[in-house]
């Protein structure tokens, strides 16, 4: 046995070894490129929601928040309800036809849900931790602080949240609120109204001196008496996180609503022209003090859309 | 070790070499007469096939069992009725399944769909299957040809591969290269490096003669891909569960150092015949996903009156005419539309079409072929409509 001969046989058995690692490679690709995605789909949790197959969407919004949700000329128009036409679009359900707009009032956005008679609520709802044992939430899709907005006649005398707490001042706002509770918390005490629109409309009356809620909210109230109101900014130190309602017992549609947030968020962070990014600018970019961007959504769930293979940049 | 088992063996069932026209008596070796078609004149085009390795076959005449123009006359002949006969006959059996087994149906796309439409059709989705057949063909050839002749004596024949990459043309072999190269998915294009190295019999030999110059250009060439895989390698660790993925990057270049054989006396016979099994097996069980493909494209068709109630056809659309739309739909049966009740049409994605992997090969995504990916950059943002988000 000379070395030339061991040497050669030394080769042979490392090109079989070549040759068979190949084979097995390439049968491990074959078997690999006929498995099922590990993440679930978009069109899988579709399935799983109970929406599939509806003819119709039902989304619960506001009519009386200009900017936010407002019914204009039987048209419902706002951030609030671009955000739930983008949102329907994605989801399937595109066109006056398939898309149904319900008017749902500040309070009773929870037992709309509860009661199926509506299958999302995008109406400036607040995402806490007690409305969470009763509904899911997908988001935030914005994010506002609370606010008191006055009639000009008085802005120059109520500047604190001390000013609030004087009796002489009537302080409005509407039931079943985040911004209810706070002000509770700062012992305001208030006048609760079902809307933040009969504030408004009970302080040019003269009834009211004040009226608290979202920043967002007062913006369109601004937007529309812009020579009556003036935003007062208060140091009531919460954020608002502001997401859309979706059933408890429905968590497949809650990822998707999420997901398809995230997919705009993303799009936005790309320095693309996002959904969120057009509805902002169409509704209340113009008329709040500093520019705000789409808050990145929570609890985003992983999955896999026909899109994705698409280049990033 | 030498070729005088192969070589002496002319008394066994392997006919002594010949060297000019044969007798017409003599057996070929897979017994039919020899001789037919060794007279065909041939078109200018049609390239001359060489063997693939003239110069063993001078050094061993033992090797060269068939006149050279009869060998070119077969291969030339099956090849152009492969060429042909395939693509034919999968394009018909996948229109039966497509009209869902229905005589009816599959005459009405018969009468609809062209021929040229068809092989089109057939090819966008039937060339990743057939380069991958062609390229293990050529590849396990190639080895098993330079190892025939560490054969046991008395063998009767050498592997089929072997032959059949002997007398195809080093220009189809190359095609079937770059066919592969464009049309499989990223992940799987590290494989064609060995698969390359072996049907070509690039030994690191022909590098560089000396030792160390040879082993610099070797390392300079694994860190070059190493760059190129770097990040996606980074991702597959990250993600934690893709050892596949990460093992199809890193062991095929390293394969391709040792692959080009030959092979030990006694693997050639069990590996030639496994793999012959193999090869087949895989492509009958791949081809049924090509069969099954629409040769149409998936629609969804808004259909109803002007005012009034809608509803979505989901499903290929065949011809439309004056009158009528025709829509084979998804679950079966095929639809008459009024062409003015149509109100809108979109195309969709299928769901065979979701990635399996959430990884990238700088920026392309590692399941689309080097054509995918062009693609994509060409045409760079693809919307779903909410059509097709909607059930069947």
């Amino acid at each position: 046995m000379n070395p030339g001969s061991s040497q050669s046989r030394l080769r042979s058995v490392a090109s079989t070894l070549a040759v068979a690692l190949t084979l097995v490679l390439a049968a491990a690709a074959g078997c690999d490129s006929r498995q099922e995605p590990a993440l679930s789909s978009v069109q899988e949790k579709m399935r799983e929601t109970h929406i599939y197959g509806q003819s119709k969407l039902r989304i619960g919004v506001a009519t009386n928040e200009p900017l936010m949700g407002e019914l204009r000329n039987g048209q419902h128009v706002g951030f609030d309800v671009e955000i739930a036409r983008y949102i329907a679009a994605s989801l399937g359900y595109e066109g006056e036809q398939r898309l149904e707009f319900v008017s749902v009032a500040t309070e009773d956005r929870i037992p709309s849900l509860q009661g199926g008679t509506v299958d999302l609520v995008v109406s400036s709802f607040s995402m806490t931790e007690d409305r969470k044992q009763l509904v899911s939430f997908a988001g935030p899709y914005f994010v506002t602080t609370q606010e008191v907005m006055v009639p000009v006649r008085l802005k120059d005398k109520i500047r604190t949240i001390e000013d609030l707490r004087d009796p002489a001042y009537k302080v409005c706002t509407s039931g079943g609120s985040t911004t209810e509770a706070e002000l509770e918390k700062h012992q305001v005490k208030t006048f609760v109204v079902k809307n933040v629109g009969d504030c408004v409309d009970g302080i040019r009356k003269g009834r009211y001196d004040a009226v608290s809620s979202d920043e967002s909210i007062l913006a369109g109230f601004l937007a529309s008496f812009p020579k009556e109101f003036e935003i007062v900014d208060m140091p009531f130190g919460t954020s608002e996180l502001l997401g859309i309602g979706v059933p408890i017992g429905d968590p497949a549609l809650r990822d998707l609503v999420a997901f398809f947030l995230q997919k705009s968020y993303v799009q936005g962070r790309d320095g693309d022209a996002s959904p969120w990014q057009t509805a902002y600018n169409r509704t209340l970019g113009p008329w709040l003090k500093a520019e705000k961007r789409q808050p990145q959504p929570l609890e985003v769930p992983k999955l896999v859309d026909f899109d994705d293979k698409a280049p990033a940049k | 070790m030498s070729a005088a088992p192969t070589a002496t063996s002319g008394d066994g069932p392997v006919p002594p070499p010949r060297t000019s026209v044969p007798a017409a008596d003599s057996p070929t070796v897979d017994g039919t007469a020899a001789g037919a078609g060794g007279e065909v004149a041939w078109p200018a085009a049609v390239p001359v096939a060489e063997p693939a390795e003239p110069v063993v076959a001078e050094v061993e005449p033992g090797r060269v069992r068939w006149d050279p123009a009869e060998r070119r006359a077969r291969a030339s002949q099956s090849f152009w009725t492969a060429v042909v006969g395939v693509p034919a006959i999968f394009s018909v059996l996948r229109l039966g399944v497509e009209a869902g087994g229905e005589l009816q149906t599959t005459l009405l796309l018969v009468a609809n769909v062209g021929p040229v439409n068809l092989l089109a059709g057939f090819l966008t989705t039937a060339a990743r299957l057939l380069s991958t057949g062609l390229v293990a063909v050529f590849a396990l050839g190639a080895v098993l040809a330079v190892s025939a002749d560490r054969l046991p004596p008395g063998t009767r024949r050498r592997p089929l591969f072997a032959r059949w990459a002997d007398i195809t043309p080093a220009w189809v072999v190359l095609a079937s290269f770059l066919l592969a190269l464009i049309t499989w998915p990223l992940l799987y294009l590290p494989l064609l490096l060995p698969a390359f190295v072996a049907a070509f019999q690039l030994r690191p030999a022909r590098l560089h003669e000396r030792v160390v110059p040879r082993l610099l250009l070797i390392g300079a060439l694994l860190a070059g891909y190493g760059w190129l895989m770097l990040p996606t390698m980074r991702d597959a660790m990250r993600q934690g569960d893709e050892w596949l993925v990460l093992a199809l990057i890193v062991v095929p270049p390293l394969l391709a150092l040792f692959i080009a054989g030959p092979l030990p006396g006694l693997v050639i016979r069990p590996l030639a015949s496994v793999t012959e099994v193999a090869v087949l097996a895989t492509l009958i069980w791949a081809a049924v996903p090509v069969i099954t493909t629409p040769v149409l494209p998936l629609t969804v068709t808004t259909v109803g009156p002007e005012s009034g109630p809608t509803e979505d056809v989901r499903g290929h659309v065949v011809t439309t005419d004056d009158v009528n739309m025709v829509i084979l739909q998804e679950r079966g049966g095929v639809r008459y539309v009024p062409v003015d009740l149509v109100r809108a049409q979109v195309l969709c994605p299928s769901e065979e079409e979701l990635p399996r992997h959430q990884l990238r090969i700088h920026d392309f995504h590692v399941e689309d072929s080097l054509l995918e990916g062009m693609g994509r950059r060409v045409r760079p943002v693809h919307r779903i409509d909410a059509a097709c988000r909607t059930p069947a």
